[in-house]
């Protein structure tokens, strides 16, 4: 049993299912209990405008999880696809394709994915697009070596002398046999994601008001933190817990599969 | 080393080039503009500003006049903080981030370099199992969760150390920022000095210098720890590059007048030359401490240096 993982599901779950069943939605103001204390019906208090701790907490958890996933898919298309060709292809265009990863990283990446949020506009689906579009790189990076590996072996050399066309072996023999690592370097690319989503909050340029996020949700329970350090505990205690175990979950894959 | 260097500028002015093109793009590209207030403008001021600002040329004659003017070192006045040009606010932010990221970077390795030691020659055992968790918990732990609560504990419970300010760099003011910032960077350092250190304790060189019956501290410090840094050095050019990034959030949480927070600023605020101005100063920075970690990695580890 994957004991990282389970935690990971829990939090999913409580995220996903939690705010249906907590009488206050994550947005209206309970105008009796504006900066409340922790009571029966607000078990975390209330924020500085009076809206449920609790339910913004999950609900800030789940905007943080599913703008994490979703980034890391974008990465995950653009970095396989995009290291399965270089090395599939190999000598020059392999070389212009690796040069372009090369440059690409050594970029100041936080500020470009500052950039893109101030250019775009601070949309939520435009924060995990541009996140998802700067960390594919180290999947590239992966999926290309891995690739290099694999074409010597006889298999894949069968195949080609067996007269199979080069879509069938990438799509038929590579991309199967690559799927184990980069399913590791997905486990390991969401925690990344989820720590740029919620500096991008933190700061005020990721997610939006009245919609939240874990990192705006820290950011508020920081400047809140003299009333109740409750809401800078928990959704902080929650973010780090998804940042650990999907850091652990993915190393231990990662070593697995290139031992 | 020559060669090196020469072939690291062949990569890293394109790299440059490409920074700023990127962004001034993008900057362009942006939806708003910096005049877009509360209170429109009349039309009559709004034209002048646009012609002041040269904002009414052909995109690529502004690009080229841009280009122009940064490699003088003139990023153009800030939109934003009138009266100031982003050079001003340049020297003003610079040093101290810089010195924030240089005392977090000190403190980083000598814990880490320190902690790595201590796992590396316990190994198995419970030092550094703990050390090693440790390590990974602070690896993961985002330097916006950590300084809340260290303030929090330091600053507000106890009383201790101030909350917030820089106080012209006094040390009570830059105990908890430091940290802060430090920390995720200790516990990469850690792992990476006790990964290097578990390899160089069992190389052959190591194992002679044992058998001649060299002190094991002498063995450890003088045989084993130099190349056992090697992996350490050439994670500290994007460390410092991260410690950039991390100084804007500890800069924020903190109010610390330093080049993040200008930079935040100009990002709401739609300060076209500021953003552009600081991303192509950091770009330079982080090819800058590339190059540095790279010469470090061929002076502590001769077989390197080709």
């Amino acid at each position: 049993m994957n004991r990282p993982l389970t935690l990971v599901a829990v939090i999913v779950a409580a995220a996903v299912l939690g705010p249906l069943l907590l009488p206050w939605p994550y947005d209206v103001i309970d105008w009796g209990a504006v900066r409340g204390a922790p009571s029966l019906s607000h078990p975390l208090g209330t924020d500085s405008v009076g809206r449920d701790l609790l339910a913004r907490t999950l609900v800030g958890t789940r905007v943080t999880l599913s703008v994490a996933t979703a980034a890391a898919l974008v990465a995950l298309v653009i970095g396989v696809a995009w290291g399965a060709v270089a090395g599939w292809v190999g000598g020059k265009t392999d070389e212009v394709m690796m040069r372009v990863v090369d440059g690409l990283y050594a970029l100041p990446f936080m500020f470009v994915v500052i950039l893109l949020m101030v250019v775009f506009g601070r949309s939520i689906l435009l924060v995990f697009l541009g996140i998802g579009a700067v960390e594919w790189l180290t999947m590239a990076r992966v999926v290309r070596g891995q690739v290099i590996q694999l074409k010597q072996r006889p298999f894949i050399i069968a195949a080609e002398a067996a007269g199979a066309p080069p879509r069938a072996i990438l799509i038929g023999h590579i991309l199967p046999n690559v799927a184990g690592v980069a399913t590791a370097y997905l486990l390991l690319t969401v925690p990344q994601v989820v720590m740029v989503e919620s500096f991008l909050s933190f700061l005020g340029l990721g997610v939006q008001e009245p919609l939240t996020s874990l990192g705006i949700l820290v950011k508020e329970g920081a400047d809140d933190m003299d009333l109740s350090p409750l809401g800078l505990l928990v959704p902080g205690g929650i973010l780090v817990t998804v940042l650990v175990c999907l850091t652990l979950a993915g190393e231990k894959l990662r070593d697995r599969f290139s031992a | 080393m020559l060669t090196l260097i020469l072939r690291r500028l062949g990569t890293a002015i394109p790299t440059l080039f490409g920074v700023i093109f990127l962004s001034f793009v993008l900057m362009r590209a942006a939806p708003g503009g910096p005049f877009d207030g509360e209170r429109p403008l009349d039309p009559a001021t709004r034209a002048a500003l646009t012609k002041a600002y040269g904002l009414d040329l052909p995109i690529h004659e502004q690009f080229g006049r841009y280009l122009t003017r940064v490699a003088q070192g003139d990023f153009g006045p800030s939109l934003v903080y009138r009266d100031f040009t982003v050079t001003d606010l340049v020297a003003k932010g610079l040093p101290i981030s810089l010195t924030l990221g240089a005392l977090a970077l000190l403190l980083a390795l000598a814990l880490g370099i320190g902690s790595g030691l201590v796992g590396a020659t316990h190994a198995a055992r419970w030092p550094d199992k703990i050390i090693g968790m440790g390590a990974t918990i602070l690896t993961a732990l985002p330097s916006f969760v950590t300084a809340p609560l260290l303030v929090l504990v330091f600053g507000l419970s106890l009383g201790w150390l101030p909350v917030s300010g820089w106080n012209d760099g006094g040390l009570p003011n830059v105990i908890l920022p430091v940290i802060a910032l430090a920390l995720p960077y200790a516990g990469a350092i850690s792992k990476l000095t006790r990964a290097g250190l578990a390899s160089a304790l069992a190389e052959d060189h190591v194992r002679t210098a044992r058998a001649r019956g060299l002190a094991p501290m002498t063995v450890l410090f003088r045989h084993a720890l130099r190349p056992a840094l090697v992996p350490v050095a050439s994670y500290v050019g994007p460390a410092a590059a991260g410690l950039l990034t991390g100084a804007v959030v500890i800069e924020t949480v903190f109010a610390l007048p330093g080049l993040g927070r200008y930079f935040v600023q100009g990002a709401l605020n739609r300060d076209y030359p500021l953003v552009l101005g600081v991303v192509t100063l950091y770009a330079g920075l982080i090819i800058l401490f590339n190059l540095l970690a790279d010469l470090a990695y061929g002076w502590l580890d001769p077989r390197a240096r080709g």
